[in-house]
């Protein structure tokens, strides 16, 4: 067992966990995105992020990958980590304002105005459905393409690729919601991460077959411009 | 070659090869690496084997060509040894009668280096200031070795450091030496080595282990690793061998970015060639152990540089980092224990283990041991590459080895570590270059790129370049890298166009913290430094772009039509102006002049002209001559009509001082309808037009017309009424609703030297003004002007006119840094003015109460001040007595209030001038007193104290309304004048026109106008090479 201070208090956990294991499995919450339990630790959202040693040298891990040490102090809601996460969070907004995950997590963190220039891209990359396919499916059908700006995921040259069955595990794990809308192709849908929404696309005749009820669909309105 | 099989066997190959080697052969030494090659090497290599063969010299003279020496600037250049004879910029005739001068052990005197300040000319290369003040343990390897061949380096005592470690056999003692040496990482992070090789050594060594060379270099504007590698790959093979054998490892990894070809290619030739010497493969030199190293070629990310990307990278699978830990030396390649160090690092191994831990640890500071080489690019005058000891400081590298700044630029910055790095004011220039004093700035050291910038350079525009480079090579897997760096960029490109706000420059802050705090590796960590540390030093090139859209290096081109208008302190609209003279619409041009400045055939002759330093037509053969194109119009168009401008506003002002300053800003404020009244001390308005310049630059009737025509406007101007005397200060704040005070700064500044009351000593001011006047109608024999300015050279050209025998102007620094314009300072020359720089009066001698004598202390050039000039220091004991039967004192003017200072109403500064309330142009105070012009600003161009009258009106104009709770004022819509939109398809080349200037002789009898104007033909001619920078920008 590995002894370590987690927000002043005195924990042990068990050798190989990480921050986050231990303080989730402590009550302690750490908001994430990327993370799954049963998919290795990617660390690709930040939101995670937990503020580590003292002084100085204080600084902000994710908590996802860090491993616990001993005698490690650990602050899982510092005013540095709030201050992060906020803008983290605001970042998100900014890009994907659709998505349910990253609209629920912002209400919950308080982030009450969104100061970028508006984006709505369909994909956060948080890398899920790329490790979903590889190490539940064990499929490696998908996987990250370019790099900076032009970074995305897809299969190579955009060829559907001969080991992807289909599953349809990366649109279940999306946090954007937006692999699951097909809206052109109808009979390949498999929405349904927006339940909770209103239903607009059933009002428009030409997605009568559509199960998207993402509120309002941001994919639709783009494709029909 | 023979594979050698023991240390013995090794040493006798390298004692015959060195025996066979004679030095004092005469060599010619070509340098060749990537740079090199771009500038023409190859021809000067070709053309030096051709003269050998043919001159049958093979035999007598030597031919090596290495990598790039690091004098990147003056290349393509040739080294001759034994002498060491530099020749700069070597064209191919000069190459073949440098291969004959050799031959005849001569010298070449008209093809060496020649200092631009003095003129001299040195010989050898260490003497170049550029080599000397470097201290070159690595650089200076390069030049005795030709790269293709190991022999080369093996009689340079090369791969004798790895015999003497193997013959020590104590791979502890090595990490040892590392330690004590104190090397640190070279890559930027600055981690011991040493400590990086214990904890390699002390993993388990079952699996194997790696060493890692990373020459994955990707920073804008940096490339010592390129030539470290290009120039000698044996030192960091040998670096690497030796790490191997101290840390146990198995197996090491050169990574090259593809994009070096020259450097991939010499490094397979000395790795070949090292196994053939047997000093890299199984059993080396018979010692049983074993180590070799593969070349890995990257694809050129720029994230590929940090360590896990890059063992990622290696190992075959995407660039991109991951999370530490674990560290690359607990899990690296393949999961293995993996050392990685930067290239110059392991050059530097070698050199630790020849001299000695304690003696390489003398150089450079406590914890910063060492030397480190700079990549010194951007605008200075040499630039290259530079190595000093870590500790030198930012000035020593900028000034005196990087020569300072080009042409009359002031250097403001320097960027160091590249696109992680930030900037460093000119101010900090004084911080030794050591890892620790850079991170305490707000930069990094980084790999060792350091570009200079000069007031050319936008900040704002610094930022956003670099950002843009970050986005485009952040790998994307972490969020706060990959859309932090896009919103950084985002936001940075909103102010440069002008659409920032206040509120993005906080949000962008804000994002930059959060971006250095959250992000996985260290290229998201540092990319914030851009941002962050030019808001630190830059703040108000923020604010300047985001409140007044305007940005004073002139590059933000989203913010102006054309770089002259912009840099033109009133914004004349000068494209439009020279597009109407080369329509032939003079008239219109007239109208287009008038609109923003009132006195534009003043300007026409005596502007500094800040446009024309912004021409685009500079890069390419000299500024168009926008100075003179006005003033063709002016001298040739028929003056636009003025009509008095009925008064429709009951507030009443009052300007205090008739010159550029007030009279602008009268006129502005009667064209909005204003009555205004200015106050003037003298008996005619003008000011320092009229009694500081003299009428050989600006005939009293050109100002006689500008003004009249500003009074026709219906200004009301009181002549010889001085404020304070015959009218009191407080009877014009009763009267007055408003009071612009432009009483520019009349006093002069005294030297306080001993017999500065002596008679025949006066001010410029005063000296001018009885010229002007027409009352000072002869000088003594010998005239003596005090000073380097503009006055100076007026005062004494004014006393050549006079009739004075000698003139001599005496300036406390040297010519280069005179602040007259160029021209001026010519004319001067050329009217037979001598010029003596370097002296500073420190007494003055009279004879019956009159000046005889001066008596200078002659000055030396001492260190650099924040300026980036040198601060000229009293050469003791060296004194200079001249004859000057007047003297003219013109070392600067001072505020003459013209009543009692009242702080109440005025405050003054520190520099005693008035000061200006905060985030105000003109405002001193809460009651609407303003002021401007040289009041303000101390001595200061025409067009300074022009613009400052207009900003005056508009914030009058403002304040008053405000106060009225009115509406803002509105200009009418003028005449619309049609500017013709004609751009030529093919520019031809053709260099700026000539003034035609009345003969010497001639013009030194008397006060005539000097410039004669520029012909119809010739105002075509110039007006025709404008390349119309408003259309480009606008349309294209």
């Amino acid at each position: 067992m590995i002894d370590l201070i987690i927000n002043g208090l005195s924990v042990s956990v068990e050798e190989g966990a990480t921050l986050l294991e231990a303080a989730r499995f402590l009550g302690f919450p750490i908001p994430t995105l990327c993370y799954m339990d049963g998919l290795s630790p990617y660390g690709a959202c930040r939101l995670c992020v937990v503020e580590i040693g003292e002084g100085p040298r204080a600084k902000l891990v994710t908590a996802c990958t860090y491993p616990a040490e001993e005698g490690l102090k650990v602050r899982t809601a510092s005013s540095r980590v709030i201050k992060a996460r906020k803008m983290i969070l605001e970042l998100h907004l900014a890009s994907c304002p659709q998505s349910k995950t990253i609209q629920d997590l912002a209400a919950a963190h308080g982030v009450r105005q969104q100061r970028f220039r508006q984006e709505y891209e369909d994909c956060i990359l948080c890398g899920l459905c790329v490790r979903m396919c590889e190490e539940q499916m064990m499929a490696k059908a998908i996987g990250f393409r370019g790099r900076g700006q032009n970074r995305s995921i897809g299969t190579p040259f955009d060829i559907q690729s001969d080991v992807c069955r289909l599953c349809g595990g990366c649109m279940y794990i999306c946090p954007a919601c937006q692999l699951r809308c097909t809206y052109t192709e109808p009979e390949k849908a498999v929405c349904g991460g927006c339940e909770n929404l209103s239903p607009p696309c059933l009002e428009k005749e030409q997605f009568d077959d559509m199960m998207c009820f993402m509120d309002p669909c941001v994919a639709c309105e783009i494709a029909k411009d | 070659m023979k594979r050698r099989r023991s240390i013995e066997d090794f040493e006798a190959l390298q004692s015959r090869i060195m025996t066979d080697h004679d030095d004092a052969v005469p060599t010619i030494v070509i340098p060749a690496g990537t740079c090199c090659q771009a500038s023409g090497a190859n021809d000067l290599i070709r053309v030096a084997k051709r003269e050998l063969l043919d001159k049958k010299l093979t035999d007598t003279v030597r031919l090596r060509i290495t990598g790039c020496q690091g004098f990147c600037q003056m290349e393509p250049s040739v080294l001759v040894e034994p002498r060491g004879t530099f020749y700069p910029k070597v064209g191919m005739k000069t190459m073949a009668r440098i291969v004959e001068s050799v031959a005849r052990d001569e010298i070449l005197a008209d093809e060496l280096f020649i200092t631009p300040d003095t003129g001299e000319q040195i010989e050898r290369q260490e003497d170049i200031p550029f080599f000397r003040n470097q201290v070159r343990t690595i650089l200076s390897r390069n030049e005795k070795i030709d790269p293709l061949f190991v022999y080369d380096y093996i009689i340079n005592q090369g791969y004798s450091t790895l015999a003497k470690v193997f013959k020590m056999a104590d791979p502890d003692w090595v990490i040892n030496e590392v330690k004590v040496a104190g090397l640190r990482g070279r890559g930027g992070a600055g981690f011991p080595t040493g400590l990086k090789w214990e904890f390699l050594a002390n993993q388990a060594n079952g699996h194997g282990k790696f060493l890692v060379c990373n020459a994955d270099e990707g920073d804008p504007g940096a490339y010592m690793d390129r030539s470290v590698i290009e120039g000698n790959p044996h030192g960091v093979i040998e670096g690497m061998i030796i790490g191997a054998y101290a840390t146990g490892s198995t197996g090491g990894v050169i990574y090259v970015r593809n994009e070096y070809p020259l450097a991939i290619k010499h490094l397979i030739i000395a790795l070949r060639q090292a196994r053939e010497v047997g000093l890299l493969g199984e059993n080396i030199l018979g010692t049983g152990f074993s180590f070799d190293i593969n070349l890995v070629k990257g694809a050129g990310a720029f994230v590929c540089g940090e360590e896990t990307a890059l063992i990622r990278s290696i190992e075959g699978k995407m660039g991109e980092p991951r999370q530490r830990p674990p560290f690359p030396v607990q899990k690296g390649i393949e999961g293995k224990p993996t050392a990685i160090n930067n290239v110059e690092t392991w050059a530097n191994i070698p050199i630790i283990i020849e001299k000695g831990a304690h003696e390489f640890a003398k150089i450079g500071t406590e914890n910063n041991s060492g030397t480190k080489i700079f990549s010194l690019v951007g605008k200075a005058k040499y630039t290259g590459l530079v190595e000093v000891p870590m500790g030198t400081t930012i000035k020593r590298i900028v000034y005196e080895i990087g020569g300072g700044p080009i042409d009359n630029a002031r250097i403001k910055a320097v960027q160091t570590g590249g696109p992680s790095g930030g900037c460093i004011p000119a101010e900090l220039f004084d911080i030794p270059v050591d890892y620790d004093s850079l991170s305490k700035a707000g930069s990094i050291m980084g790999s060792g790129g350091m570009i200079v910038m000069d007031d050319n350079t936008c900040m704002v525009d610094i930022a956003k370049y670099f950002m843009n480079f970050l986005k485009d090579e952040s790998c994307g897997k972490c969020f706060t890298c990959r859309k932090g760096t896009q919103r950084m960029y985002e936001i940075l490109d909103d102010i440069s166009q002008g659409h920032g706000t206040l509120e993005q420059l906080q949000l962008l802050e804000e994002l930059a913290h959060v971006v250095k705090d959250t992000t996985m590796c260290g290229l998201g960590q540092t990319a914030s430094n851009p941002v962050l540390s030019t808001l630190r030093y830059f703040r108000e090139e923020y604010l300047e772009h985001i409140l007044e859209k305007h940005c004073s290096a002139v590059v933000c081109s989203g913010l102006y039509k054309a770089p002259c208008q912009h840099a033109c302190p009133v914004e004349m609209d000068i494209p439009s102006y020279v597009a109407l003279i080369r329509a032939g619409r003079l008239d219109d041009a007239y109208k287009v002049l008038i609109k923003t400045n009132p006195f534009p055939s003043v300007c026409g002759r005596v502007c500094d002209k800040k446009c024309e330093y912004k021409c685009s037509r500079a890069m390419l053969d000299g500024p168009v001559h926008i100075k003179y194109l006005k003033r063709f119009v002016t001298d040739n168009a028929t003056r636009p009509m003025v009509e008095k401008v009925p008064v429709t506003r009951k507030e009443k002002i009052a300007v205090i001082g008739a010159g550029p300053s007030g009279m602008t800003a009268a006129r502005d404020l009667a064209l909005k309808g204003f009555h205004v009244t200015v106050f003037e001390a003298f008996e005619e308005a003008g000011g320092m037009l009229r009694w500081g310049i003299p009428d050989y630059r600006l005939p009293r009737e050109i100002l006689n017309v500008e003004i009249r025509d500003i009074l026709a406007q219906g200004v009301e101007l009181r002549c010889e009424t001085k404020v304070g005397e015959d009218v009191s200060w407080d009877q014009i704040k009763e009267e007055f609703d408003a009071i612009y005070m432009a009483i520019g700064a009349s006093s002069n500044m005294r030297l306080g030297v001993e017999g500065e009351d002596l008679k025949g000593v006066s001010g410029a001011i005063q000296f001018l003004r009885d010229v002007n006047l027409g009352q000072k109608l002869q000088v003594g024999k010998h005239v003596a002007v005090i000073g380097g300015g503009n006055s100076a050279i007026d005062a004494a050209r004014s006393a050549v006119r006079l009739g004075a025998e000698k003139v001599s102007i005496l300036y406390r620094r040297t010519r280069p840094e005179m602040p007259a314009q160029e021209e001026e300072i010519l004319a001067a020359e050329e009217e037979g003015v001598k010029i003596q720089c370097l002296v500073s009066p420190i007494r003055f001698q009279g004879k019956n109460g009159h000046v005889q004598k001066i008596i200078c202390q002659k000055m030396a050039l001492g260190d650099f001040d924040a300026s980036g000039r040198r601060k000229p220091v009293p050469s003791l004991g060296n004194y200079l007595t001249s004859d000057a039967h007047e003297v003219i004192v013109a070392i600067g003017q001072q505020l003459a209030l013209p009543f009692p200072a009242q702080s109440r109403d005025v405050k003054v500064s520190k520099k005693g001038f008035i000061e200006i309330r905060a985030k105000a142009r003109t405002r001193v105070s809460e009651e609407l007193i303003f002021a401007g012009g040289d009041a303000v600003r101390g001595p200061d161009t025409v067009i300074g104290a022009i613009a400052a009258g207009r900003w005056a009106a508009k914030e009058i104009d403002a304040a008053i309304r405000k106060r009225n709770q009115e509406p803002a004022y509105m200009e009418m819509p003028g005449e619309e004048i049609e500017i013709p939109r004609v751009i030529d398809e093919q520019i031809r080349e053709k260099s700026r026109a000539s003034m035609h200037q009345t003969p010497v002789a001639e013009r030194i009898k008397d006060f005539r106008e000097v410039e004669m104007g520029f012909s119809q033909e010739v105002a075509m001619e110039e007006a025709c090479r404008c390349l119309r920078c408003d259309i480009s920008n606008e349309e294209t």
